[in-house]
């Protein structure tokens, strides 16, 4: 139970609330120590009884006294509860939000890094193991401690050898505990580990499921599974035999100090040393110490368990967001809308090949830039690195000839609209989408939702704007929650506007209409549009064509016609599909279009 | 991805559930009831033992620490509260010489009644230790017993509650084992459209959680609710034994604890219930959160994200701070039940034993067994709890085992001879329905040709290919292999003599020689050498650090697309199959990996029969066939010189791309 450097996360809050806490833990010793009474006044009623001493309203008043002291039992008890779990309830509370907010400032890399699964578990399990900790830990420990210590004391002022004789098996339990935690520890790892591959056996299975059934490798995936599960088992099996033992081995000498009880107190009573009355109250006092010394177990395991959750809450708080605020972040109010890449390399973390190299590029104020290429030719990436979801590998991007780096992040992105290639809906009303938080009036909504080719799909839904469209957007179809993100990014009368792939899931009707309604802003703000359909970006003022994270081609579109083969082959055969449907609504998931030298 | 489960399914959570669910868990038990009776009956041991340890104790007091008189007591023992104070005796052994010397020597302390001769118990402490000592001999030797008796029930219980906790173990994780394969064989062998329903991860879930889940249901619960349910019937039937009058007493308020238990136990599942929900909630703002975050952050949502996660947030702490209340309040009022109960029994049976109607003993062992009877009691509410969860783990997963949603198989499904002949006949078919996705299809393929497939994307082209593995059914026409309809063939025997070689090659994290085989147990290692030699793969796992038994780790995300489209076409080659089905990479791949990739397709296609989904019009132009598809209907096929003859949709395609 060593300190860890990670308590400084919960310190603070012991802090603030010391005085609930000092009343917690008062009112649990006074609890502790009223509980030790009763088996006074039974060591009372019990002597009164062996010598006949004792009336009926003898009786009556210690029958009374144990009601009394029951009540005043509760009623701290009441108290210390609410108090101490209470805080670990507010301690709780107060972690989770600080991840939260945390989380929050991590950048895009963070996240590649990162599965969501791993998150989730930190923000539920480990936020529950450190309350569990903090709260009946902090309960367990106190009560251990007042309640052992004076359950001794008790007995030592009835008899003082037979205290030390019914202590004999103590060491044994704070020792064994000790010693059977650490093995519980490492059986339970090796369980939760085999549980993690069989999940992640499982998962990939599922996940691989057209050619396991294309190889009809049904019998040897189901072998593979069961020789995991098997393991699983058998790892199961190995955690009981420590803990199966354990428990029991507990009770055992808990019960051994019975047997001391009864023999060394029964001889003690038989020779006059001690009443009967003091010999059931020993009885009494072994029976409220056998759940001190087995919280002693229990409280280490929960509060290594704790510790070990605070620790990996911690690291992720330490993890600082690997696209900062410079120290001296400019503020940033009006912009032009001029941006330049200068010498651009990235390579995504952890990854060898570039994804684009030695851009360089110019982008006037109100200039329009159209970005054509083949799938993985780095077109997104390009994108990302404008409102810095990514920061340069090398070279820089600047804006109205300012290094974005040294502009403070949040001025940054609000002057930028940005639609993603997947559109991300939250669950919400579709007009809570659109706004994003912002504070745009409703006709603002309609206006940006008439360019995004929404508004009369949405006023066809009963509920209109306040249709709920549930977790990601699930109601909505590909298409409408596309056009819905792009309203979304319509909506704010940002200086720069990114397309990524706009229109990839509407059908072409729409996505002319969409495609008119930008081209009306060309002018009043700089655009930049990714799209595979040359239709999208033919009226750019600047097309570039990307080739494995480098400019091959740039120019206008009649530029390009006439001398690249790939845009030229591109735009000829996507009118060739158009001519031959004019209509295509999309059947499957929009994948690149079927282009290659 | 074990928080995969959103808010809506949760609320379900909390309604009690069917008994009937109990009784579809039992063929599961029904291998292992052996196992089950063993622990079952060990746990009824243990909780004999665990009643007998207080009536030791009690025989222990009334025999020998605080001897009760026999029948024959002494007249002035009147009831309590008479004018004349009863007097508890000791009896004393006059055949023992030794004890008869001390009884002539303190005459003052003895009293003679007839043949017997007594010492009251508060004059005991007059006699000389060593008198003490001699006077209760018996006593002594009698409590030496005792405890021996007391210490040997405790190690045997420590012995049992071992065996029995490794049986229950043992069994738990066979029963869990079995569901868990039925589980994921039944899954799997689901048809590929309820995979595109169901996200892996919530089938997943199923497979690992869930059973968890149910886990605690058959070892914790049911040991419980058998220890439990043993113990307190067990203590009951103690009791009256021991002294009717006295045992209906505890009843009295025993039975206003049962009452209160049950109304805590109501509240306490509300309360859960409730903080199950509010954690869902969060659960699901968090992961909308982790997924949308780089929404958010453009669009400088961090605030309003934060604001509206702390309401989520703080109602989880608020209905914390309901559950610790309902605790806080029962808690107590059940324990200060149990003290009414302590302190009846010390008035009426403290008045008992003035009247000689229990002994002092009995009364002690009153009080301990109502100390154990509340210990099963206080865990109603957590144990409930357990339930509830496992419960709904068990409808989910029941609900997974009773879809059936399968391409049926024929019962008289025929095996599959060498395809000679593949073909479809008026094919129609679509997802969703007024969404056709394939209308009116119709090619002949024979041995040894082959047919490349050209168009827009989505035109149809996958859809072809998942009808021809027979991953769905058409709705209209039919898929023939050999003439005969693949409806009624085996469907492994179908699959077994096709090779599907795609253009992300789905690969395991096992070993590459796994990877290859897949399931295939066969494969001698002259034959996977000239497998790998064939498909141009020898240079490749040469390089690998373990070679073929390298380990592929994430899916093979260390391997470039080059060389994993060779480890696929390695893998139709382990097959020997008897048809190839090709997707043809549309992603970069250098020039000298593709000339390698295309090197390795020509060998696998020599002499066998394919059928290639072309993505670029070189490849269509060396196939001997090639159907022109557009939403879902053939609109040119013929060879290659034929279409551009025709001068249509294919011949202008060409020539763009040229």
């Amino acid at each position: 139970m060593t300190r860890s450097a990670s308590i400084h996360l919960i310190t603070p809050f012991f802090k603030k609330h010391r005085w609930q806490i000092a009343a917690g833990i008062l009112c649990l010793i006074v609890v502790d120590f009223l509980q030790l009474l009763i088996p006074r006044v039974i060591k009372w009623t019990v002597d009164g009884l062996t010598g006949y001493a004792i009336g009926s309203t003898g009786l009556l008043t210690y029958a009374g006294y144990i009601v009394i002291i029951a009540a005043f039992i509760g009623m701290f008890r009441y108290i210390w509860r609410r108090c101490l779990i209470g805080t670990s309830r507010i301690i709780e509370e107060g972690l989770r939000l600080r991840l939260f907010d945390h989380i929050q400032t991590l950048s895009s890399a963070y996240f590649d890094r990162t599965t969501s699964g791993d998150l989730m578990a930190h923000a539920t399990n480990d936020i529950q193991h450190v309350r569990m900790a903090v709260g009946m830990g902090m309960v367990a420990l106190t009560d251990s401690i007042v309640l052992g210590i004076s359950a001794i004391a008790f007995m030592a002022y009835i008899n003082i050898t037979l205290t030390m004789f019914v202590l004999i098996p103590a060491p044994f339990i704070i020792v064994g505990t000790r010693l059977f935690s650490r093995r519980m520890h490492h059986s339970y790892r090796a369980v939760q580990g085999t549980f993690a591959d069989m999940t992640e056996a499982v998962r990939e299975r599922f996940a691989g499921i057209r050619i396991v059934k294309a190889y009809t490798a049904e019998q040897a995936s189901s072998n593979e599974i069961s020789s995991i599960s098997r393991e699983y088992v058998a790892e199961n099996i190995k955690l009981v035999r420590v803990t199966g033992f354990f428990f029991p081995m507990m009770l055992f000498f808990s019960n051994l100090g019975m047997v001391i009880v009864l023999y060394l107190g029964g001889r003690l009573t038989i020779d006059q040393t001690i009443t009967p009355g003091d010999f059931v109250a020993f009885i009494s006092y072994i029976g409220l110490l056998t759940w001190p010394m087995m919280a002693m177990g229990w409280v280490t395991n929960l509060i290594q368990r704790g510790k070990a959750s605070l620790e990996r809450i911690d690291r992720i708080l330490q993890t600082t967001p690997d696209v900062l605020d410079a120290p001296d972040g400019k503020p940033l109010s009006e912009i032009d809308g001029h941006i330049e890449f200068k010498n651009v390399s990235f390579n995504y973390p952890g990854t060898h090949r570039p994804a684009l190299k030695n851009i360089s590029l110019t982008l006037n104020a109100g200039s329009t830039l159209g970005v054509v290429g083949p799938p993985g030719s780095g077109k997104t990436t390009l994108l990302r690195l404008i409102p810095r979801l990514y920061d340069v590998g090398t070279g820089m991007v600047l804006l109205d000839g300012t290094d974005i780096r040294s502009i403070r992040l949040s001025d940054l992105r609000s002057q930028i609209a940005y639609v993603p290639q997947e559109p991300f809906l939250f669950s919400g009303t579709i007009e809570d989408n659109i706004l994003a938080g912002g504070p745009v009036s409703g006709s603002d909504i309609v206006s940006a939702a008439e360019k995004a080719a929404l508004r009369r799909t949405v006023e066809h839904f009963p509920n209109q704007w306040d249709t709920i469209v549930g977790e990601k957007g699930v109601i909505l179809s590909g298409g409408q929650k596309q056009r819905v993100a792009l309203a979304r990014a319509l909506i704010r009368t940002a200086p720069i506007l990114i397309l990524d792939d706009p229109i990839s899931q509407v059908d072409v009707a729409t996505g002319t209409a969409i495609m008119n309604a930008i081209q009306d802003m060309v002018g009043s703000r700089t655009i930049i549009i990714v799209s595979h359909r040359i239709s999208a970006v033919r009226f750019a003022d600047t097309i570039v064509v990307m080739d494995q994270g480098q400019i091959a081609a740039k120019g206008s579109h009649e530029e390009l016609t006439a001398f690249d083969n790939f845009y030229t082959r591109t735009f000829r055969l996507q009118q060739l599909e158009e001519e031959t449907c004019p209509q295509t609504v999309p059947l499957e998931p929009p994948k690149p279009a079927p282009v290659q030298g | 991805m074990r928080m995969d489960y959103g808010y809506f399914e949760e609320k379900k959570l909390g309604k009690p559930y069917d008994v009937r669910l109990l009784s579809r868990l039992y063929p599961l038990i029904r291998p292992y009831r052996l196992l089950f009776f063993g622990t079952i009956c060990l746990i009824v041991l243990i909780t004999l033992l665990d009643l007998a340890l207080p009536f030791i104790t009690k025989i222990a007091i009334d025999r020998y620490i605080v001897p009760e008189q026999s029948d024959s007591m002494p007249a002035q023992n009147s009831p309590a509260g008479s004018a004349e104070r009863a007097v508890r005796l000791y009896p004393v052994d006059m055949e023992d010489p030794e004890s008869q010397a001390i009884v002539e020597r303190h005459p003052d302390l003895f009293i003679t009644q007839g043949e017997t001769v007594y010492i009251p118990f508060d004059r005991l402490s007059r006699l000389s230790k060593e008198d003490l000592k001699q006077l209760r001999r018996q006593d002594r030797s009698g409590l030496k017993m005792a405890a021996a008796m007391l210490l040997a029930l405790v190690a045997c219980s420590l012995v049992l509650n071992f065996f029995q906790a490794m049986i229950m173990e043992y069994a738990g994780q066979l029963i869990m084992h079995d569901l868990r394969m039925r589980l994921f064989r039944h899954i799997q062998r689901l048809s590929i459209s309820f995979f595109t329903r169901n996200p892996v991860g919530r089938l997943v879930t199923r497979v690992t959680n869930d059973v968890q889940n149910m886990h605690e249901l058959f070892t914790s619960v049911i040991a419980f609710v058998f220890k439990d349910l043993f113990l307190l019937v067990g203590i009951a039937v103690v009791l009256l034994g021991i002294d009717v009058k006295l045992a209906l007493i505890s009843f009295s308020v025993l039975s206003l604890i049962v009452v209160a238990s049950f109304k805590f136990a109501n509240l306490a599942r509300e309360a859960f219930r409730e903080l199950r929900i509010r954690i869902a909630e969060i659960n699901t703002h968090f992961s909308e959160t982790i997924g949308g975050m780089s929404v958010i952050q453009l669009f400088g949502q961090e605030k309003a994200n934060s604001r509206r996660f702390y309401n989520f947030n703080h109602a989880n702490y608020l209905a914390g701070m309901r559950q610790i209340h309902v605790f806080a309040v029962f808690m107590p009022i059940i324990e200060l039940l149990g003290a009414v109960t302590v302190a009846l029994l010390i008035f009426y049976g403290g008045g008992g034993v003035l009247t000689g109607s229990i002994t002092l003993g009995a009364l002690v062992a009153f009080i301990s067994y109502m100390r154990m009877f509340f210990r099963p009691i206080r865990d109603i509410a957590e144990k409930y709890n357990v339930m509830q969860n496992a419960m709904a783990s068990a409808e989910r997963i029941f609900l997974i085992l009773d879809s059936d949603e399968r391409i049926l198989e024929s019962p008289d499904g025929r095996p599959v001879e060498k395809i000679q002949s593949v073909g479809m006949a008026s094919v129609d078919f679509a997802y969703l329905e007024d969404e056709p996705v394939l209308q009116d299809v119709s090619f002949d393929l024979q041995a040894g040709q082959s047919l490349a497939i050209v168009g827009p994307t989505g035109s149809g082209k996958t859809t072809l290919i998942n009808l021809l593995m027979r991953f769905y059914d058409p709705d209209d026409g039919s898929v023939r292999i050999n003439g005969q309809d693949i409806r009624s063939v085996k469907i492994a025997g179908l699959r077994s003599r096709i090779a599907i070689v795609t253009q992300d090659p789905f690969l395991f994290s096992a070993s590459v020689r796994e990877n290859i085989a897949l399931g295939r147990s066969d494969l001698t290692d002259a034959q996977m050498s000239a497998i790998l030699e064939a498909s141009n793969c020898a240079d490749m796992i040469e390089r690998l650090p373990e070679k073929l038994d390298t380990t592929l780790s994430e899916g093979g995300s260390s391997l470039s697309s080059g060389e994993r489209q060779l480890l696929s076409i390695a893998r139709a080659f382990a097959r020997d199959p008897d048809l190839i089905i090709l997707d043809e990479a549309t992603s970069y791949i250098d020039s000298e990996t593709e000339q390698r990739i295309q090197e390795a397709l020509f060998n696998l296609m020599k002499g066998r029969t394919a059928i290639i989904i072309a993505h670029r019009l070189s490849t269509a132009t060396s196939a001997d066939r090639i159907l022109v598809l557009n939403r879902g209907r053939i609109i040119e096929s013929g060879s290659h010189p034929e279409l551009m003859a025709d001068q249509g949709f294919y011949y202008r395609l060409h020539q763009i791309q040229n």
